[in-house]
């Protein structure tokens, strides 16, 4: 009997607590946002952002949860950062106020609020992407997601993550160089790590 | 597939060339031929980037300030003579404007760097606009130092890695030269004033100043770039007729307009993307 109403006290204590929203905190080393966008009608190009920060707010008892995540834009890399024999690699010209501007625009910042959930797994994240200085809404679509104990520290903290994808129309962010040889869609594969803190 | 006006020879050439000679055509009676610098760098801005002013970047700026320098221009031809005095004041007038457009790129810097580049951005701007405002009663010369310094600019800018703002400089450049090809068709000098050399100076010096600030053109390529408007300064005798006036001192500021690009192109040869 004591038992019983230990175990009643004890859960009765933790329950708030398990409901609470706990923060994770975007690891940048398995955070890598991703972007392809089609050149001349012919290929699609894959790029990301080397640099990455951000947090997930999570209540999955709720099914509540905001993403947020902030992007450098000089950290872009499309695999052709090397000069060679031209000018300027694809990056440099990517960093330049043609397309990034990332000298006037360091970052560019999306943040989401989960809006679909399948259990307690975030399915759709309703959000709006600050690029360019202009604010858009971006609906990423969660293809994947799942939260567990870290095996890395012996399950110690927990490590949540995923992918998820969207496109958005660069130049309604007044992105408008090099189209329509370089596709005005681009479409985002995002992959993320948050760490519980 | 890219239509005609997508293109960027259309859009930083031809247009602004066009727009120039229809402008500089139609206002040569009224005395306001120069009017055709900004309106030629206005058809280039709106194809290149469209007339989208929020939120207000240094390139929006830039632009936004295109039929503001050409306005300013025609008051300072109604009511300021065309001397050395007022050429400084609006030369100093711009170098202080020019904090105002980069602000967003100099509030990003550490203090030294920021008070470093905005004071050395201030000192282009207002030397570049002293000299081609100097040329305010001198309108081939004033054309031909647009020509040069426009089509100078543009081609550092391209080789700084910025092909919109290179086309920019490339529209002033034609635009110029439209001024200028109306006085050699006719054979006859107009009023450059203040109208068309606020504008040519002003807007060639931000897109040049824009390229090391928001791309990665050189000081020292900028810096070259004075030769430019300093070109048109050359002694020509006056008796020689118009179109030939225009032909030697274009030469001069086109071969001094191309001095940074060669420059950049003999350090680090290559395509420039």
């Amino acid at each position: 009997m004591k038992k019983l109403v230990f175990a009643t006290i004890a859960a009765a204590i933790s329950a708030p607590a398990a409901a609470a929203p706990e923060t994770y905190v975007i690891d940048p080393r398995h955070t890598f946002p991703h972007f392809t966008v089609n050149h001349l009608g012919v290929a699609n190009i894959y790029g990301r952002f080397n640099r990455t920060t951000g947090r997930l707010i999570l209540d999955k008892a709720a099914r509540t949860g905001t993403i947020e995540v902030v992007l450098e834009t000089a950290s872009i890399d499309t695999g052709d950062n090397e000069r060679g024999e031209r000018k300027r690699s694809r990056d440099e010209h990517l960093r330049s106020p043609d397309f990034f501007n990332a000298a006037e625009f360091p970052q560019m910042i999306y943040k989401g609020t989960a809006t679909k959930w399948n259990d307690d797994t975030p399915v759709e994240i309703d959000g709006q992407l600050t690029l360019l200085g202009v604010t858009r809404p971006v609906r990423l679509t969660v293809d994947h997601f799942r939260c567990l104990p870290d095996p890395r520290v012996g399950g110690k903290r927990e490590v949540c993550g995923g992918n998820a994808t969207g496109t958005l129309r660069r130049s309604e962010f007044g992105m408008k160089f090099g189209i329509p040889g370089t596709s005005d869609e681009i479409r985002l594969l995002m992959q993320f790590e948050a760490l519980r803190q | 597939m890219l239509s005609f006006f997508d293109h960027p020879a259309i859009q930083g050439g031809v247009a602004p060339f066009v727009v120039g000679v229809v402008v500089a055509a139609l206002f040569f009676r009224f005395r306001l031929a120069g009017l055709a610098v900004a309106a030629g760098f206005c058809t280039a801005a709106y194809f290149i980037n469209g007339f989208s002013f929020t939120p207000l970047t240094a390139t929006r700026k830039i632009i936004l300030l295109a039929p503001a320098a050409a306005l300013i221009g025609i008051l300072c031809d109604a009511f300021a003579r065309p001397a050395r005095a007022t050429a400084v004041a609006l030369g100093l007038a711009s170098g202080a404007l020019s904090i105002w457009v980069f602000w967003s790129v100099l509030v990003q810097k550490d203090l030294l760097q920021a008070l470093a580049l905005g004071a050395g951005a201030a000192l282009w701007v207002a030397l570049v606009v002293s000299l081609t405002c100097g040329l305010a009663a001198q309108p081939v010369r004033a054309g031909a130092a647009g020509l040069g310094l426009g089509l100078g600019t543009g081609a550092a800018a391209v080789l700084g890695a910025t092909a919109s703002y290179g086309l920019l400089g490339i529209a002033l450049g034609a635009a110029a030269g439209a001024f200028l090809l109306a006085q050699m068709i006719l054979n006859r000098k107009t009023d450059a004033g203040f109208t068309f050399t606020l504008p040519a100076g002003l807007l060639a010096a931000l897109v040049g100043v824009g390229s090391v600030l928001l791309a990665q053109l050189p000081w020292h390529a900028l810096a070259l770039l004075l030769l430019a408007p300093l070109a048109a300064h050359v002694p020509v005798p006056e008796r020689v007729s118009v179109p030939v006036q225009a032909v030697i001192l274009s030469a001069l500021t086109l071969a001094a307009g191309a001095v940074p690009a060669v420059f950049m192109w003999r350090a680090e040869p290559g395509l420039p993307f």
